[in-house]
């Protein structure tokens, strides 16, 4: 899934400041800049850490090999870093900093910058994936596909990818309609694919649960109140994360694929896409690099 | 180099994107790693004569040796279907799960888990697993909820249930074959023919060693009076007959090997 949010990268020139403070073999405490008192990495210096892990980035071979006082066991570390990264967005959960800190990087918190570097390095050249800082506010990294050409891979195994394709269709819903959808046309739409919200489904199981409170816990949706309605009834709308991640003309896609119509039988979406498009293109103007090599740096 | 191959692995943009649908899906049966490895080629190399998935698999693995992780192949214990996963081959506990499930959760699942090791037929019952709730660690949970967090296992490929009844999904052996063998290696139970971690399985009476169903199948091939191979007692149990090449229909023995069934895709 594709992020649409602008990754937040410090310029090289300001990092220069904390580039040369970087452990020592002396054991001495690593200075973060701009660190608050029992926070460790500041998170913009983290993102520089990042991206300082990706190849084409990578200023020089020589600055991944720092002299810590482990270097096998901070290699490790990054080992199991990659994996549980790898591990959390296969499961689409959100990837907290302070998460990786408590959970994996533990009391080699002072290195976590070299390890987050080298993480992104072996994500990188082994995955194709880079390790983005989406929000530095909510200090949330998420794995973005590196490759050329970026698409939904649902392609190579469609019916394989019921979550997404269930996803898509509520969220396409939502947009065709311009603003929230109501629980009971979610349902009108989802019995198109045989689902009913008091049937357990071979593939979703609680279908009803799914939507409301997975989709929503994962931010793909949010599920809430109309307001001044009784009975009471819920509506639909995009969640954040499914803002950053899937973009108007992949929902143009996908509806041309379901209806097998062309995409421009939506005017005035098909135009929202289009222009989503051209300021994602303008904003990110050196995003995709193709790396095809086969011996790198 | 950090992360870098020690061999000549080659790692190009069609094995990246490969690795990275892999990953995202968790386990795939072999008919389906055969469209993904087709598909990445399309997007990325669409001249290259698209190598043996065996050559292709082991290409990458020799480039992930260095991190620990591996792409691992089974084989279902109850139809003998291929079926491959990105495993981590340093983990000593049930991390991969452990990002999904509350402390209580994981408990259950452990609780289940053994159950299954020390049973003899591979499977342990809905109440027997239930009858253990109160000794869960973490928040307290009711037997109600604990049906409920077992579907979820059923859901995300980590048990099967049948009848009642709940074992070990193929996925689950795959990933946990070093935990399992770390936490449990009195109880663990290994397949005379193979030699992997065995779950279910048929037994010997007379010496108790026992074999995979699809291994059983293949040694006892075109065997009209099957002996155990080991005491060469005679093998009580019916030989099952399994299509390798079946693709996503459910294990059910044939006694026509050579049924004709068309693929699908």
């Amino acid at each position: 899934m594709r992020t649409s949010s602008p990754g937040v990268r410090g310029g090289k020139a300001d990092s220069k400041s904390s580039r040369t403070r970087r452990p020592c073999s002396c054991e001495t405490e690593q200075i973060c800049p701009n660190k608050a008192p029992g926070e460790e990495g500041d998170p913009k210096a983290l993102q520089q850490a990042a991206d300082e892990g990706r190849p084409h980035q990578a200023p020089s071979t020589s600055q991944l090999s720092p002299a810590p006082p482990a270097p096998a066991q901070l290699v490790q570390k990054a080992h199991e870093l990659m994996w549980y990264v790898l591990v959390k967005d296969q499961k689409r959960m959100i990837i907290w900093f302070p998460d990786m800190v408590k959970d994996v990087i533990g009391s080699y918190k002072k290195w976590c910058r070299s390890i987050l570097r080298r993480t992104s390095l072996i994500l990188a050249r082994v995955f194709g994936l880079h390790l983005r800082l989406t929000s530095l506010h909510t200090m949330e990294f998420s794995l973005v596909k590196a490759l050329e050409p970026e698409e939904l891979d649902r392609v190579a195994l469609s019916n394989r990818m019921p979550m997404t394709g269930l996803l898509l269709m509520i969220l396409s819903l939502i947009y065709v309609k311009g603003r929230g959808a109501r629980e009971s046309a979610v349902w009108n739409v989802l019995r198109i694919l045989g689902l009913r919200p008091w049937k357990k489904h071979s593939t979703f199981g609680d279908v009803r649960k799914l939507i409301t409170e997975e989709f929503v816990q994962q931010n793909y949706l949010k599920y809430q109140r109309v307001p001044h309605v009784e009975p009471p009834e819920y509506e639909f709308f995009w969640g954040s994360r499914a803002s950053r991640e899937i973009t108007k003309m992949q929902i143009m896609e996908f509806l041309a694929r379901v209806f097998k119509k062309n995409p421009q039988a939506w005017p005035s979406r098909y135009r929202e896409a289009l222009e989503e498009a051209r300021a994602l293109r303008e904003a990110h103007p050196t995003a995709h690099c193709p790396r095809n090599s086969v011996s790198e740096d | 180099m950090q992360g870098n191959t020690r061999r000549t692995g080659i790692m190009t943009d069609v094995h990246r994107r490969f690795l990275q649908l892999l990953m995202t899906h968790g386990v795939l049966e072999e008919c389906d790693v055969k469209r993904l490895q087709k598909h990445c080629y399309k997007v990325h190399d669409c001249n290259a004569t698209i190598e043996k998935l065996e050559d292709f698999i082991n290409n990458i693995n020799s480039v992930l040796e260095s991190l620990y992780i591996e792409i691992k192949k089974g084989v279902t214990e109850d139809d003998g279907r291929p079926i491959y996963a990105l495993v981590n081959l340093a983990t000593t506990s049930i991390s991969k799960m452990a990002s999904d499930f509350a402390e209580n959760e994981l408990d259950l699942f452990r609780k289940a888990l053994e159950l299954i090791i020390d049973s003899d037929t591979g499977f342990a019952s809905s109440t027997n697993i239930l009858n253990l709730v109160d000794q869960l660690k973490g928040k307290k949970m009711r037997k109600k909820e604990a049906e409920h967090v077992l579907q979820k296992f059923v859901q995300s490929k980590w048990l099967i249930e049948k009848e009642g009844e709940f074992t070990l999904h193929g996925r689950a052996i795959l990933e946990m074959d070093q935990y399992i063998r770390e936490t449990y290696p009195d109880a663990v139970k290994v397949c005379n023919i193979c030699r992997s971690l065995l779950i279910q399985g048929q037994s010997c009476e007379t010496c108790g060693i026992r074999m995979h169903l699809p291994c059983v199948a293949k040694y006892f091939q075109s065997n009209s009076e099957p002996h155990c191979p080991h005491c060469n007692d005679y093998w009580p149990h019916e030989v099952p007959v399994f299509d390798p090449e079946k693709e996503r229909e459910t294990g059910m023995s044939r006694s026509n090997k050579r049924s004709l069934r068309s693929r699908q895709h």
